[in-house]
């Protein structure tokens, strides 16, 4: 008898569990840790100046909005580490922190003598410190202050795996038609609006075949077109644009700012790409590496150029250091020689723990026992790419 | 290690094999690093009992959590621990950032959305535990369903079981973390295959109730 009590007392468990099954579909809510989000702008970790060239040393640390906008014109084509894409979709709104690296480089080019010959600065640091995001931070500050973008936001994405490699006009070289067009997209996306406000003209005729040319007194926005349409002569295209921009810019007609990722995949001694008789070339024998090298050496004025060396840059067997003579070669060290070292290095304190207030803010942090910030920052050593790993799964 | 091990026999020979290499008495270490919070009386009943050693598989760390555990030693395969470990982390971050979008789209009710990812596994997993189970008990040369009552850790175990043969039976064209996230989530909101199988298994237990009887007699 008592057994049957048990049983029975079993089964009515079961249908309880059962009608709770029902009302679970309706509550689950939990009271978050973080609250408060609706007074996000007076948050001590936000600032609410959205223009970088107004950002000074009382802002370090702290974070700022890019607006949709110029979000879109700028980075559409890439410039921001896919994972913060992700980020910022996830926590909808892009929100970038203003780091004295950063703030250095801006202090350097607002007080730049632009008629003098280009100044070249080569941002360097360890793997995920954030070099990408200081060159982000500086394009918002180049979009905004009328500066044409010549920006490359991965350049080791050509020499690694292009889309498509085939024989140039020129003897033993090699094009990468489908690159060049995406960039000449990315290059009329950033700067569609601009080209269309200083009305550049082409100083002469470019021929392209028989049939095909671009007269001289042709807009530039007419020559990038012509690219995007035929796939064919985008190198070609590429190699005039920037060719043009730094005329026009010595004339005093616009200003340029340059900004390459990766620029050491340039000087590295091997691409993946191979020849038609399967060897690898190297990155000199790609016609695409031709116009940056041209608009990164020094001869003309107006402009300025960012240049990131990256590990992640190389391959294999050449990734022991992070420090710019190491990664750029002999070669690549003297065509950048004078150059203004800026060092991106892992967060500060007040950097770390205003990271970790935002990401409470953001609900991306739900665990908050005591000494969590702590273990992370033990475990991250501060470094922006590894806190961001960890707390993927908190 | 010798009187352990003749512990253990002694146990064995008085009636009951403990599954463990030491006795009852022994106490389970306290797994927390900040001892602050414990009294000193507390802790001095602590002084003449002997405590057993800490698994090396105990952490105090923000990324421990008991349930979380036993889901990572599940999902494991071949002893890949690290891979099973990232699986797992991959898994709650998908979760994490479908809740978080959804709340941050939401500005109404933005409290009711929840974003704790570990809480939702727990949820999904308490969700799909059931209470009973059938055995095939031989009767009179038929084989009877009988419902039987079950263990507290066999219906961890099985939830869990349940959540990642679901995953598993998904097309196969996206990877497991993403199957598995959506599996937690709908089990999490009392959806889902999960929580249907364990429903379908007490409707069944619900009907064979009158063979109940054959487990004792």
């Amino acid at each position: 008898m008592k057994m049957f009590r048990k049983h029975f007392g079993n089964l009515s468990r079961v249908s309880t569990q059962l009608q709770r099954n029902v009302l679970q579909l309706s509550t689950n809510a939990e009271a978050s840790p973080v609250e408060g989000t609706a007074a996000a702008s007076v948050n001590e970790f936000r600032t609410a100046v959205a223009n970088p060239g107004e950002h000074s040393a009382l802002h370090v640390a702290k974070f700022y909005t890019i607006p949709v906008e110029q979000k879109k014109q700028i980075f559409t084509g890439g410039g921001l580490p896919k994972q913060y894409e992700q980020q910022i979709k996830t926590f909808t709104e892009s929100c970038l922190m203003v780091r004295s690296p950063a703030l250095e480089l801006l202090h350097y080019i607002k007080n730049a003598d632009l008629t003098k010959p280009v100044v070249r600065y080569v941002l360097y640091g360890d793997n995920g410190v954030g070099k990408t995001l200081t060159m982000a931070h500086v394009l918002h500050y180049g979009a905004i202050n009328d500066f044409l973008l010549v920006h490359v936001p991965w350049a080791p994405n050509w020499m690694k795996r292009p889309k498509e490699a085939s024989n140039a006009t020129q003897e033993g070289m090699l094009d990468l038609p489908f690159d060049a067009a995406a960039w000449l997209v990315h290059f009329k996306t950033q700067n569609a609006k601009l080209l269309q406000q200083l009305q550049l003209k082409t100083s002469k005729e470019y021929v392209w075949s028989k049939r095909e040319s671009t007269p001289a007194g042709s807009t530039l926005i007419e020559l990038v077109e012509h690219g995007i349409s035929r796939i064919k002569y985008a190198t070609e295209t590429t190699v005039a644009l920037i060719s043009e921009l730094k005329q026009l810019s010595t004339a005093g007609q616009c200003k340029v700012m340059v900004a390459i990722d990766g620029f050491n995949a340039f000087f590295h001694p091997e691409t993946r790409i191979f020849s038609d008789n399967k060897q690898r070339v190297t990155p000199d024998r790609i016609t695409l590496t031709q116009p940056f090298l041209d608009i990164t050496s020094y001869d003309w004025t107006n402009g300025v150029c960012i240049l990131s060396v990256d590990k992640l840059a190389m391959t294999e067997g050449y990734m022991d250091s992070y420090m710019p003579r190491y990664l750029l070669g002999t070669a690549g060290f003297e065509h950048i020689d004078p150059f203004v070292p800026v060092h991106v290095d892992n967060y500060t304190d007040k950097e770390f723990h205003s990271y970790i207030n935002y990401y409470l803010d953001r609900h991306w942090i739900n665990k908050t026992p005591k000494g969590f910030e702590e273990q992370l920052k033990f475990m991250s050593n501060k470094n922006p790419y590894t806190l961001m790993q960890l707390v993927k799964s908190l | 290690m010798a009187v352990f091990y003749s512990n253990a026999l002694r146990c064995s020979i008085n009636g009951y094999r403990s599954m463990s290499m030491f006795p009852k008495h022994y106490a389970e270490p306290i797994k927390r690093k900040d001892m602050e919070e414990f009294n000193k009386s507390e802790l001095t009943k602590f002084y003449h009992i002997p405590i057993k050693p800490a698994l090396n598989s105990y952490s105090d760390t923000v990324f421990n959590d008991e349930i979380k555990g036993k889901m990572l030693n599940y999902i494991t395969k071949n002893g890949n621990k690290n891979l099973a470990r990232g699986l797992l982390s991959r898994t709650l971050e998908i979760i994490k950032r479908a809740q978080t979008e959804r709340m941050h789209l939401s500005p109404d009710d933005k409290q009711k959305v929840n974003t704790n990812a570990e809480k939702i596994l727990i949820d999904a997993v308490e969700n799909s535990r059931p209470l009973l189970q059938l055995t095939s008990i031989k009767r009179g040369g038929v084989n009877y369903q009988v419902p039987v009552p079950i263990t507290k850790k066999r219906s961890y175990f099985l939830s869990m079981k349940w959540l990642l043969d679901a995953a598993f039976e998904k097309d196969n064209k996206v990877g497991l973390p993403e199957r598995l996230a959506w599996e937690i989530l709908d089990a999490a909101h009392g959806q889902g295959r999960v929580i249907k199988r364990k429903d379908d298994l007490h409707k069944q237990c619900e009907s064979n109730r009158a063979y109940a009887h054959y487990r004792w007699s």
